[in-house]
């Protein structure tokens, strides 16, 4: 088998609540886990069990404070707790993806705009990056007399597909997916589950929490209970 | 005075325990941070932590009671607590911007939107008329100020309008870094947002090194790659945008980030 892409090793996350007396939750638990090119990973389990959080943590957007996140970047091996803050912007534009569950959106600025913003980091030529964003966009169907709009005023469905357009524009060897088919009905589901499947087929290691049993099934990647792997506490 | 080289593996800008005191008030105590080229830090903390007069220390408009400001300008990596005047206040005009919050103390009012532009490149000793007249009309256009407003006086623009054009007369020299103290604030949210957006825009396409200094938590996570959490002269913490707002740790940037709404 291959080197893993991203290795988990023994990471713990607690979050301490200062002004509410203190309270500490604890979310993981010395937790270890290796993850492959082209392998898909499902987290499940209930609201609270950890998932966005392990998630947030591969991206370096919550803290590492204990254990290490190794992360293959450019041939290079990389800790995600201890990386300078310049190569994990370089990641973030590069190796790793991350969909958030909800949009951030911005006034003034397009959807499309918002689509191919990754693009641009990347240095695509503008006209390049606005022809796949076009691509990207009729493919989610998103209406093209709301390209030019901010996406402010968008239905949730819509503000997720426009997320997950932003997300799938440039490929990544990591993609993480926070719910991407909580929001949508059943014709954008399917699409959505058509660009994991490409994506994967396409050697990216895909990590994402889904619910639905039917989507589970579809992805065919190994499925991890977060409630069932992870010590989760609270104390005061 | 040290004059090195220009190095590619320095830091942009490197404050080293900084201090200032007015008389026995603390304005700021112990700052010690980098700043990398392209990068955009942002500085934040309630009224009085001590925000404006740090980026007034590292943009040589105050002296400093102790510590250092290592800058990588053109004229090698030098302390420009302890520059001459001279070079400083060259260094000043083309290599540093400074845009305050107030457009009343960062514009001059009595002369022109394209003079005001066009001041920088003549101090910098550019004297073609016809040619600053030309970048000037560039520049407004990059602020998205129209360009037919070249020769009407700023106090005639709106704030938000001052604002783009204090800005436009920042960049007309190219400075390698760009100091910002407020400049969203006291504008009304629509306007704001249409700054913001421009100085997305400019970040992006320029790839801007800059400080902006804000209490709106929101405007420092849409612009900046890094904060730090000033209190009592102080930074309390500091780390990428996300992990501060969405992960913050201190008590203080806790009660920050909760106090307002959604960042
Ligand atoms: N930024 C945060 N600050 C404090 N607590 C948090 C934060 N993020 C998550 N938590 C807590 O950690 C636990 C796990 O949350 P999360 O990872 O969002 O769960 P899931 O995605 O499985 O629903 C929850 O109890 C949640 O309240
Ligand atoms: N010119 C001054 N003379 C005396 N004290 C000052 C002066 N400017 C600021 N201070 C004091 O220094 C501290 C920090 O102020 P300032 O840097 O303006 O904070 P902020 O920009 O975060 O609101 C405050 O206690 C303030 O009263
Ligand atoms: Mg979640
Ligand atoms: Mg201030």
């Amino acid at each position: 088998m291959d080197d893993p892409i991203l290795n988990i090793i023994s990471i713990s996350k607690d979050f301490v609540f200062h002004h509410q007396e203190g309270t500490r939750i604890e979310v993981l638990d010395d937790f270890s886990m290796k993850f492959f090119p082209g392998q898909a990973t499902i987290l499940t389990g209930p609201s609270g069990s950890g998932k966005s959080t392990l998630l947030r943590m591969i991206y370096a957007g919550y803290r590492i404070p204990k254990g290490k996140i190794l992360v293959r970047h450019q041939k290079t091996l990389v800790d995600m707790a201890t990386a300078l803050p310049s190569l994990i912007y370089d990641i973030r534009q590069h190796t790793i993806g991350y969909v958030s569950q909800f949009l951030r959106v911005l006034p003034r600025v397009s959807a499309l705009d918002t689509v191919i913003e990754p693009l641009i980091a990347r240095r695509m030529e503008p006209r390049k990056a606005k022809q796949r964003g076009r691509q990207i966009l009729e493919c989610l169907r998103i209406p093209e007399n709301l390209w030019h709009l901010s996406a402010t005023t968008f239905s949730g469905g819509e503000q997720q597909r426009i997320n997950l357009a932003r997300g799938f524009a440039a490929p990544y060897p990591i993609l993480l997916l926070d719910e991407p088919t909580a929001s949508l009905d059943p014709e954008n589901r399917r699409i959505v589950m058509q660009l994991i499947q490409d994506a994967i087929q396409a050697g990216s290691c895909i990590i994402g929490i889904f619910h639905n049993k039917s989507d589970q099934k579809e992805i065919a990647g190994r499925v991890i209970d977060m409630s069932q792997i992870l010590c989760r506490t609270a104390e005061v | 005075m040290t004059l090195l080289q220009e190095d590619k593996t320095l830091p942009l800008l490197r404050v080293m325990n900084l201090s200032k005191f007015y008389g026995k008030t603390m304005g700021c105590h112990g700052i010690n941070f980098e700043l990398g080229k392209g990068e955009v830090i942002g500085i934040v903390g309630e009224s009085g932590s001590g925000k404006s007069t740090l980026l007034k220390c590292i943009a040589g408009r105050l002296s400093t009671t102790n510590g250092s400001v290592f800058f990588n300008s053109s004229y090698g990596f030098i302390d420009l607590c302890r520059t001459d005047e001279v070079l400083l206040r060259k260094i000043i005009r083309s290599e540093t911007g400074f845009v305050t919050q107030n457009s009343v103390e960062g514009l001059r009012m009595t002369i022109s939107a394209g003079g005001n532009i066009g001041e920088r490149l003549m101090a910098n000793g550019m004297r073609h008329y016809g040619q600053i007249r030309k970048i000037a009309r560039h520049w407004l256009e990059t602020v998205e100020i129209d360009t037919k407003r070249i020769d009407d006086l700023p106090s005639t623009f709106s704030g938000g309008m001052q604002q783009r054009l204090q800005i436009a007369a920042n960049l007309v020299t190219d400075p390698r870094i760009i100091l910002m103290d407020e400049p969203t604030s006291g504008l009304d949210v629509s306007v704001q947002a249409r700054l913001i957006d421009v100085l997305r825009k400019l970040v992006a396409s320029l790839s801007l090194s800059m400080i902006l200094v804000t209490h709106d938590l929101a405007v420092a996570r849409l612009l900046s790659h890094r904060l730090y959490v000033m209190k009592d002269g102080r930074i309390v913490e500091s780390g990428l945008s996300d992990q501060i707002l969405d992960d913050p740790r201190e008590p203080y940037t806790q009660l920050l980030v909760s106090s307002i709404l959604k960042p």
